[in-house]
């Protein structure tokens, strides 16, 4: 009866006691996974490295500790707490391990949101996309033209909160009946989050681009010319929702060879469930202004319905598919359908038991 | 007509007679293989103790084995559809128990440390692993699937259990290697065995009303 008394008072009762207790067994003290007697087979990540920890969103975190590893598509070892932890300790639990990265100055993971498929997202990251797009339109008394493209791109974060990206575009045009194709324009780009804020999400990047004549203009394969591409990027949570926009001004060298332009794209997203294959269901709203060297201005609106879906239990394999719907002008714009294959390379795309 | 009656009735009597007089069958599983030398704990040694029996193979000085199962090859049962597994001074007990297919399983923990029930098929599927954080939690999971299920703690590597699933009519083996399987029809029947560490052979049994037939099984 006593040893009982004894046994219960020496329950943990504070967060860091349980910590100690309970996780550190595996995680150990300071969070980084390296224990003298490991009693599991798969080492546990490192918390201390905020490479590691800060990208991914709270909510994550708090799936991994309330589901266990099989929840996130992580290791089977990882126990679920959720039958013995309040959901409010789980919460806890999720702050006392990010406060092992004591950098302040990463991004908060609650910032990095489901990539639109237009609209640049603000959050930096480690990605390798393919994006597909198909379009066709009827300009009559033009002959109708169906166009292809295939982009490949690359993203690289550089620091705690700046990315490159390395965008290389293949071609294809349609056109009475000729098909010519191709290498486009290849674009750099530099991308740096100038704010964010965690407990009510929030993040705004700035970035340029810019675009390399490398497409062939005389093949309508590319402009012909050098584009500058400022652009800020915003994100935001509001409730479930994910509210990601970008405006973006053109500025090309030559401006008989491209037009200056302002673009803007709006999203507005959620997830079907928190689990890192969740479908997410989303909205952009696409316009472009051109301010042609001669002639009128013009301004093309689209609304591009999509769906995104996590292709492995940790989500680090990724798909999305939309259309391009005009607004307006829907002869000149015609039809877009586009989408993504993402894939963040650092992240493990499936368990280790 | 009155033949056709007769032989309903002889038939009825007949199948009366079978469910009043079953069979059952006994036995004793003996190994020539020795007990695991015991394991030296080296944390959580104020719950756990310094040392603790190895349970993989518990064999008496006769070599009279315990938890083994032998399983009545399409004699159906129904076996326990509500079961407990204890986490008990870093031990799982029962160590080996028989559960029907698609039955909740409780697991609880005495002990004040964390374990956890990690339980997975035999092909390494995992079914469910949850933290015991505080003496006297008790968490109900479902087992799906088919196949026997191995528990193991990912906090006290030592600790094993398990869990044949089965719907047909089974017994463990006590500390006396002895086991019985009782109101079982008059037949001839496979008897097969299962052990964690141990392999024996299926053997034949023919089993008659009233009397005990008794066996003798072999592991190796």
């Amino acid at each position: 009866m006593l040893a009982a008394a004894i046994a219960v008072a020496a329950q943990p009762t504070t967060i860091p006691e349980m910590w100690t207790a309970w996780c550190a067994r595996c995680h150990a003290e300071d969070g980084s996974g390296k224990v003298n007697e490991p009693t599991v087979t798969v080492e546990p990540m490192d918390f201390t490295d905020c490479k590691v920890t800060s990208p991914e969103p709270d909510a994550d975190w708090e799936r991994a500790i309330a589901k266990g590893g099989v929840g996130v598509g992580l290791s089977p070892q990882m126990p679920a707490f959720e039958d013995s932890l309040s959901g409010e300790q789980i919460a806890a639990f999720v702050s006392h391990i990010r406060s092992f990265c004591q950098d302040r100055r990463w991004p908060s993971g609650n910032t990095n949101f489901p990539r639109p498929i237009l609209t640049e997202k603000a959050f930096p990251e480690n990605e390798f996309l393919i994006l597909p797009a198909v379009a066709h339109w009827d300009e009559s008394p033009a002959p109708s033209i169906t166009e292809a493209s295939l982009v490949a791109l690359y993203e690289r974060r550089i620091g705690r909160r700046s990315m490159i990206e390395i965008e290389v575009p293949l071609v294809g045009t349609n056109s009475l009946a000729t098909w010519t194709s191709g290498l486009g324009d290849v674009a750099l780009a530099f991308k740096h989050a100038i704010y964010d804020r965690a407990d009510t999400p929030r993040i705004v990047s700035l970035g340029l681009e810019t675009v390399l004549p490398t497409g062939d203009r005389f093949e309508d394969l590319g402009s012909g010319t050098t584009i500058f591409e400022p652009y800020v990027a915003a994100g935001a949570m509001l409730r479930d929702w994910y509210l990601q926009s970008q405006f973006k001004v053109e500025l090309p060298a030559d401006r008989q060879r491209a037009d200056r332009a302002i673009v803007y794209n709006a999203y507005v997203g959620r997830d079907t469930s928190g689990a890192p294959d969740t479908w997410t269901f989303g909205l952009e709203l696409n316009g472009e202004v051109a301010f042609p060297y001669l002639g009128v201005t013009t301004h093309l609106v689209a609304m591009t319905p999509q769906v995104r879906k996590g292709l492995t239990g940790t989500g680090a394999l990724a798909a999305s598919a939309g259309v391009m719907l005009p607004l307006n002008k829907r002869d000149a714009q015609g039809v877009r359908w586009v989408g993504y294959l993402l894939w963040e390379y650092l992240e493990p795309w499936r368990a280790r038991r | 007509m009155g033949r056709l009656l007769a032989l309903g009735i002889l038939g009825t009597l007949a199948s009366a007679s079978i469910s009043l007089a079953q069979g059952s069958v006994t036995g004793t599983i003996t190994t020539a293989a020795k007990g695991v030398a015991p394991i030296r704990v080296t944390i959580d040694q104020k719950v756990c103790g310094n040392e603790l029996p190895d349970e993989a193979i518990v064999v008496d000085a006769q070599g009279r084995l315990a938890n083994a199962v032998v399983v009545l090859t399409g004699v159906r049962r129904a076996a326990a559809s509500d079961v407990t597994v204890s986490n008990d001074k870093c031990r799982f007990t029962p160590r080996v128990q028989i559960v029907a297919p698609k039955t909740s399983v409780k697991t609880t923990s005495k002990d004040p440390v964390l374990h956890t029930t990690n339980a997975q098929l035999e092909n390494g599927r995992t079914l469910f692993n949850v933290a015991l954080p505080i003496p006297g939690i008790t968490i109900t999971k479902a087992i799906a699937g088919t196949g026997n299920v191995r528990l193991s703690c990912n906090t006290h590597p030592w600790m094993r259990g398990w869990m044949v699933v089965t719907d047909e009519a089974a017994a463990i083996s006590g500390a006396d290697g002895r086991f019985t399987i009782d109101n079982v029809p008059p037949g001839t029947y496979e008897l097969r065995v299962w052990h964690e560490a141990l392999k024996g052979a299926p053997q034949k049994v023919t089993i008659s009303a009233g009397k005990p037939t008794d066996v003798a099984i072999t592991v190796k």
